[in-house]
């Protein structure tokens, strides 16, 4: 079917133009849960967001997934809204649950982002194939309850991956797994991040929403802090490190040097003197 | 490979809401029905025991080898009659599912109709229905008519108040992502929230079953013209023939077992055939 080619550089693959959100409480008081913030995303940049839990990082990335309409300010995803982004299957959601059909079989979860809304329908993925990617070979026919935490989460993964979306957006994806299986998969998410590509679209792009200043480091080209609620971007810090990254690089004095920045960032001022959980 | 594979799928613990995709051993089942068979049967002695040995009247506890003679010799009428039974509580069960599921599917949907249906289904649900017998009578005449009628109304409301959770009871991440790929409402109720709720229709599928008897049973007591089993229980006892009694009662509970297992056969059978993909590429 037909799919809409994307202008490499005419637009970068997230702009949000001074987007904030404020809630209502039950006691009618407002709650500013995002300050107004602006930010870029370049196509082809893996950005990851970290910040205290409650700073609004799941609230910012659900902006720009058009699952939750700002309160001011405008969102755009390689210049169009979050909704037309919807309709053409540009966004990969991966959540911390790895919400799958429980009823579907590994195979027919990672299918159903294909079968919805099939006017959109990328018929070059193979199923078959991406299940091997991510590791599942073998385990078509299996129920979600019959996988382990982090096998579902590749599956979960695969079902981002199968529509082929220029732009992936990672909410803590890895926080429910155990610590061992958490760190290998950032570095197959590093792996995952550029597969089954349509050469048409610019370069993938990610967010990248995590409490782990280690996480953030180890696979993110950029690393944006926020401050405590209400929410915004306090430190915008490059990771120049080249790619694939590989686990013995957490190592490195480069990384720890990094992993310090970041942390300092999230110790700034703006933010109260309560211990942060790095992992 | 990281996450180590679950080789030994024998040994797994069944989680909640996992259907076998195989069809079960049928051997443990023994171990449920033989002991409560063997219950019954020192039950019906012990009654035996005491209708001889005490010298019971007939028209007060009749013989449970005389209600079984009886049963036997005179098959061919509970069997008729039971059918009628069966086709007015299965022609409710029917209406009343069917009705009710589809309000449940709109109530789910809109706000507005929640607010306008529910507190109304819930004053209906604690009104005894069979008080409507006799108004059912002078609207739709003394055919099958009322019977089914509230046949289908004793089953609308548990199906009703299961169905609307059941089409609820999603995933709110799930719920996001469907709504991340642009899905029709039609996709998400197909594809989310009806597989959702096939547990929920199920579990009010076995009330409403038994319910849907009652009501058979009860509307039949009101029309003895057109029989039934529950015509039959009223013009027996009428007569002071409790062995007919009985042996119509006899008839109600297979009816109700047989009822009860084809539901929870079509739940094994039906559950996990509901989502396969539409297209096979």
């Amino acid at each position: 079917m037909i799919k809409h080619p994307i202008e490499p550089d005419a637009e970068p693959a997230v702009r949000l133009a001074d987007i904030r959100l404020t809630y209502e409480t039950k006691q009618g008081a407002l709650l500013e849960a995002v300050h107004p913030t602006s930010l870029t995303i370049r196509a082809g940049e893996f950005t990851a967001l970290v910040g205290p839990s409650g700073c609004g990082k799941t609230s910012l990335l659900r902006m720009i997934a058009g699952l939750t309409p700002p309160s001011g300010g405008a969102v755009s995803i390689f210049g169009q809204t979050p909704k037309e982004a919807q309709r053409h299957k540009r966004l990969g959601l991966v959540f911390q649950e790895p919400a799958l059909l429980a009823w579907r079989s590994v195979e027919d979860n990672v299918r159903l982002g294909l079968q919805l809304n099939p006017r959109e329908t990328h018929s070059s993925t193979n199923v078959g194939e991406l299940i091997e990617i991510v590791g599942l070979s073998g385990f078509e026919r299996y129920r979600p309850a019959e996988l382990s935490g982090g096998m579902q989460q590749r599956a979960a993964l695969a079902r981002a991956l199968a529509i082929d979306p220029p732009l992936l957006l990672l909410d803590e994806p890895f926080a429910a797994l155990d610590e061992i299986t958490r760190e290998q998969m950032r570095y197959e998410l590093q792996r995952l991040w550029s597969v089954s590509h349509d050469p048409r679209d610019p370069p993938r792009s990610a967010v990248f929403v995590t409490h782990s200043v280690a996480e953030a480091v180890a696979i993110a080209d950029r690393v944006l802090v926020m401050s405590p609620r209400p929410g915004r971007i306090i430190a915008d810090i490059p990771i120049v490190t080249p790619r694939p990254r590989r686990p013995e690089h957490e190592h490195s004095d480069r990384f720890i040097n990094d992993t310090a920045i970041v942390r300092a960032a999230l110790r700034s001022p703006t933010t109260p003197a309560v211990p942060l959980d790095a992992a | 490979m990281i996450s180590e594979p679950i080789h030994d799928l024998e040994h797994l613990e069944p989680t909640a809401g996992r259907i076998p995709l195989t069809a079960p051993d049928v051997r443990p089942l023994l171990g449920w029905i033989v002991p409560p068979l063997i219950a019954l049967l020192i039950a019906a002695v012990a009654i035996e025991v005491w209708v001889r040995l005490a010298d019971v009247s007939v028209w007060v506890m009749p013989r449970p080898t005389g209600v079984i003679e009886n049963f036997f010799t005179d098959f061919g009428r509970y069997f008729h009659e039971g059918l009628k039974t069966l086709g007015v509580s299965l022609g409710g069960l029917a209406i009343g599912t069917a009705a009710a599921t589809l309000l449940a599917a709109g109530v789910a949907h809109s706000q507005v109709l929640e607010r306008a249906v529910l507190p109304i289904a819930i004053m209906v649900k604690v009104t005894p229905v069979v008080a409507l017998i006799p108004l059912f009578i002078i609207w739709m005449g003394h055919g099958w008519n009322p019977k089914i009628a509230i046949a289908a109304l004793i089953t609308y409301f548990p199906v009703l108040i299961n169905a609307i959770a059941g089409f609820r009871d999603v995933d709110p991440r799930m719920h996001d992502y469907f709504r991340s790929v642009d899905a029709s409402t039609w996709e998400i109720f197909r594809h989310l929230r009806l597989p959702a709720a096939v547990p929920y229709l199920f579990a009010s599928l076995k009330i409403s079953v038994t319910l849907s008897l009652i009501g058979a049973v009860v509307a039949e007591f009101f029309l003895s013209g057109q029989g039934g089993l529950g015509a039959v229980i009223w013009i027996e006892q009428n007569n002071l023939r409790l062995e007919q009694v009985f042996a119509a009662v006899l008839m109600l509970t297979l009816i109700g077992v047989t009822l009860s297992t084809a539901v929870v056969v079509a739940e094994r059978l039906f559950s996990w055939r509901l989502d396969q993909p539409v297209t096979a590429s």
